[in-house]
């Protein structure tokens, strides 16, 4: 942080520093052997200004990023600035959080070296056939240490990692080959789960190369065993942001029964290897386990101190990782009858405000009288509003969320190839 | 007015030069791109305001490339005290050492790429604009913003926002290499009106948007959005649901748009044929869409938010044709897969910002007009829609599939527009059947820069396609 920013702000009625340090190594492979390596050192200081109008009714704020480089000139103009632009806006006065007691994460951290090592040893070792293999796969390793501090008194420190790999899956028959996109976030790498990943990929991979157009079949249930599925739970959680509320975007109330299945969902405090296990939120509040959905019914909202003082709450905070569970049937159970389980999508969304359901199919399995064919192309599409909802009871965790393995919706309309 | 350059790229320039000079004696290849990039972003809603001194693009740092023995990396950093160029030499050559040191603990095997060409070029590029981020009244656009939003909830039906946002960037860019000095600098500008409405638990919302590679003035033309979106959002209130099938289409620009972004723009990103990765490799010279489809893409074959001099190796902008009456010409390229290839960087090698890697990624994507009318078009289908306001879109170069989420369509039956509304809906086909069954194409022609475009699903970049009224047949769910 340059050497001038406090002081600079002691003019200010309020102010929030987070300072990012991020050491970054990448490495880019087609097929097995390296096209491209890069290092990132890099450093960001975010500054929000707050302005209280004169009758203490409003609260403003602007921010913008401090510049490493930025001379004492410079930081005073920024400041300056800021306290013109935070003038302008009125919004309706909050305070910022305060100093409260915060637990530290005594985990010993790991070096940038010996995480690179582990996922590119990993990707070495992944069984590959003649007929499925990895293209070609992107590693970001990241160790970042972030530094809170605002004008309440909070100054907070944490250092943690964050990893990404991107691998693109081929399989081949013949002259015909496909792909399959795969993008994995965690804390480090995690080679046991990232190799059986891949493993259920190159699976998938072998079955996409029998395909059939996927058929128009009106409504039927749509079943979810990947990462798709996160969307379902995003969904929820998105709900029960005091932002979303605040805004009347989402029209959920405390005890109301948002969903007829008996799902819980739990912000958490860690997860194991979760990229989002942070003691402190980015408003450097302490973030613990609650529940947020509990047996279907809305039970706490979570999110910025700003919305929530203009709901009344107290005690919220911004959570790094959910769980979402409450399903008692296995996944045998939630496959049977007709259904279309579709594994890859080109990009399946739920849009959190209308809750559209949309996304074309590249693989999935038509479960129909008993067989089930392997299916692609068309699209599936519904609304949250209209769909009926059940999930299993084994989970299964994608970085920051553990969600059931598998999930239903009932009414899912299907447009497939026979339609015209 | 021009755009100036950034003072403080000025200032760090022999800084940089004396890096190029400290490394090239330990490297075949030395380059390092410098970015400042300001700019400012105002949201305005009934219940929540904001002013942030940060868009999608603005930065400030450095990139060095390098090349070794064939093997090519990359050091950012944006900490360094610019009157100690050698303290930056040692800490890139250290950094990257020690990436060596684990490919080799490792036993990595690594490609041989040649080494990039680098031809003598000095380039200074101030674009012309009418006004400058920095120089906005800030105030007055809060209060013309905070009046559009009122004004919206005022005339709207069942709105709990109208949100309206507006930002200006102001680009500075500087490549350096032993031979080549290249510097510009350019403002774009981007806005939209956003109404949310909800109805009996149904919530409905759109977005219009204005996008060009201009000032702050910009704001006015997104003040004349206003009665459209409201009319928008009410149809989108009201609309029903497609029947899922197969349907005669007629696209409107911004679909076009879209089409033209997923299914020929990702499809010839060339970075993609040296994975093996994009099936449009092996169609060069072939037919892959009807004889009414010509398609260009470059910086340069229009004026958008992505219209730059130089693209961020350092390679000159291009106009590139890949269609040219429906047979596939020309792909795109980013410079180290141009010499993977054997082929010419075409100025399209961008970057995220200076810590993210070059890709192949789009500029203006855009296809080129026809002859028919709107009327013509839309008295020609029996049974269909009109496609108008894009969600987003999903590339699929390796299977040529595509997928454009759009916000509603127009029902047309035995030639005329019946009123009736469906929203939203999912186009999905094969990209060669539905530019193939393209069989009208209107006269005029929109580009439309508000969005960004991701690479999978990271790497984010500024783009801007468009094209005219396309008429064609598309399976909507």
């Amino acid at each position: 942080m340059t050497p001038y920013l406090l002081s600079e702000l002691a003019s200010c009625d309020a102010w929030e520093i987070t300072e990012t340090r991020t050491e970054g190594w990448e490495f880019y492979f087609i097929r097995h052997q390296l096209d491209q390596h890069r290092v990132r050192e890099v450093t960001h200081t975010d500054l929000t200004v707050y302005t209280k109008s004169s009758d203490g009714k409003y609260l403003g704020s602007a921010s913008c990023e401090i510049q490493e480089t930025a001379s004492e000139d410079e930081v005073r103009s920024a400041v300056s600035m800021l306290k013109s632009q935070a003038s302008l806006v009125r919004n309706p006065f909050f305070e910022l959080r305060t100093p409260m007691e915060i637990q530290a994460d005594n985990a010993s951290l790991p070096d940038i070296q010996t995480m690179a090592g582990d996922f590119i040893r990993t990707m070495q070792t992944v069984k590959e056939t003649e007929d499925a293999d990895i293209n070609s796969y992107e590693i970001f390793v990241n160790l970042r240490t972030r530094h809170y501090m605002n004008s309440s008194g909070i100054d907070l420190t944490e250092t943690f990692p964050d990893s990404m790999i991107e691998v693109i899956v081929n399989a081949r028959e013949g002259e015909h080959e496909i792909e399959l996109y795969r993008n994995y976030t965690s804390g480090t790498c995690d080679p046991e789960t990232l190799r059986r990943e891949l493993e259920d990929t190159l699976r998938f991979g072998r079955d996409r190369l029998h395909t059939v157009p996927t058929p128009a079949l009106e409504k039927t249930d749509l079943v979810l065993s990947t990462s798709a599925a996160l969307e379902v739970y995003n969904y929820f959680i998105s709900r029960m942001n005091v932002s979303m509320k605040y805004q009347r975007i989402s029209d959920w109330e405390i005890g109301q029964t948002v969903t007829g299945s008996p799902l819980t969902i739990t912000a958490l405090r860690t997860l194991n290897n979760s990229s989002g296990n942070h003691a402190f939120d980015r408003e450097g509040a302490p973030v613990r386990d609650l529940d947020i959905i509990r047996d279907g019914k809305a039970c706490a909202y979570f999110g910025s101190k700003q919305f929530s003082d203009y709901l009344g709450l107290t005690g919220t905070f911004t959570p790094g990782n959910f769980r979402a569970e409450g399903g008692t049937a296995d996944e045998d159970e939630l496959r049977s009858g007709d259904c279309l389980e579709v594994v890859e999508f080109s990009d399946f969304q739920i849009d959190p405000m209308t809750g559209d359901i949309a996304g074309e199919i590249r693989l999935g399995y038509l479960h129909r009288g008993g067989s089930v064919q392997i299916v692609s192309g068309g699209s599936v599409s519904g609304s949250m509003l209209e769909s009926g909802l059940s999930f299993s009871s084994a989970l299964r965790q994608y970085d920051t969320r553990l969600i059931p393995s598998l999930t239903r919706l009932s009414g899912i309309h299907v447009t497939g190839f026979e339609a015209h | 007015m021009n755009a100036p350059f950034s003072s403080y790229l000025a200032s760090i320039a022999d800084c940089m030069k004396a890096v190029i000079h400290g490394l090239a004696p330990m490297y075949d290849y030395v380059s390092i791109l410098s970015t400042d990039t300001t700019g400012w972003s105002i949201r305005i809603g009934q219940r929540a305001r904001s002013v942030s001194n940060n868009t999608m693009t603005t930065e400030r740092g450095n990139v060095i490339r390098v090349c070794r023995d064939g093997l090519y990396g990359e050091y950012a950093f944006n900490t360094f005290d610019p009157s100690d160029p050698d303290a930056i030499v040692r800490r890139a050559d250290q950094a990257l050492s020690a990436q060596l040191a684990l490919l080799k603990a490792t036993r990595t095997a690594a490609y041989t790429t040649p080494v990039l060409p680098d031809e003598s070029c000095t380039l200074f590029v101030e674009f012309p604009c009418t006004s400058l981020p920095e120089t906005a009244d800030q105030g007055e656009l809060i209060s013309r913003m905070t009046r559009l939003s009122d004004l919206g909830m005022e005339k709207g039906n069942s709105l709990v926002d109208c949100r309206v946002s507006f930002q200006s960037t102001h680009v500075s860019k500087m490549f350096l290499s032993e031979n080549r000095d290249l510097r510009q600098s350019y403002v774009f500008s981007e806005g939209s009106v956003i109404p949310i409405a909800v109805q009996n638990g149904k919530s409905a919302y759109t977005h219009l948007s204005v996008a060009e590679r201009e000032g702050p003035d910009l704001f006015s033309q997104l003040e004349g959005k206003l009665e459209e979106a409201l009319q928008v959002v009410q149809d989108v209130m009201d609309a029903g649901r497609v029947v899922p099938g197969e349907y005669e289409i007629i696209t409107m620009p911004e679909i076009t748009g879209l089409i033209a972004h997923e299914a020929f723009g990702h499809g010839v990103e060339m970075d993609m044929f040296v994975k093996n990765r994009a099936l449009g490799s092996s169609y060069i010279g072939k037919r892959v869409a009807s004889d009414l489809v010509t398609m260009h893409e470059g910086a340069s074959c229009a004026v958008n938010v992505t219209s730059f001099a130089f693209d961020d190796e350092g390679t000159l902008a291009g106009d590139v044709t890949e269609i040219d009456h429906g047979i596939l010409r020309s792909g795109i390229c980013d410079a180290l897969a141009a010499l993977r290839l054997g082929t010419q960087p075409t100025g399209n090698g961008k970057r995220q910002n200076f810590e993210h890697k070059v890709y192949t990624r789009m500029t203006n994507t855009l296809f080129d007009s026809g002859t028919s009318t709107l009327d013509e078009m839309i008295a020609s289908v029996r049974h269909g829609y009109l496609l108008k306001g894009v969600q987003s879109g999903m590339e699929d170069p390796k299977h040529w599939g595509i997928q454009c989420l759009i916000e509603r369509g127009y029902e047309i039956r035995d030639g005329k527009l019946t009123g009736k509304v469906v929203s939203p809906l999912i186009m999905t086909g094969y990209v060669p059947d539905l530019l193939g069954n393209i069989s009208m194409v209107s006269g005029d022609r929109e580009v439309f820069g508000s969005g960004g475009c991701g690479k999978g699903y990271k790497e984010f970049v500024k783009v801007a396609d468009g094209g005219p009224c396309l008429k064609t047949l598309a399976l909507l769910g």
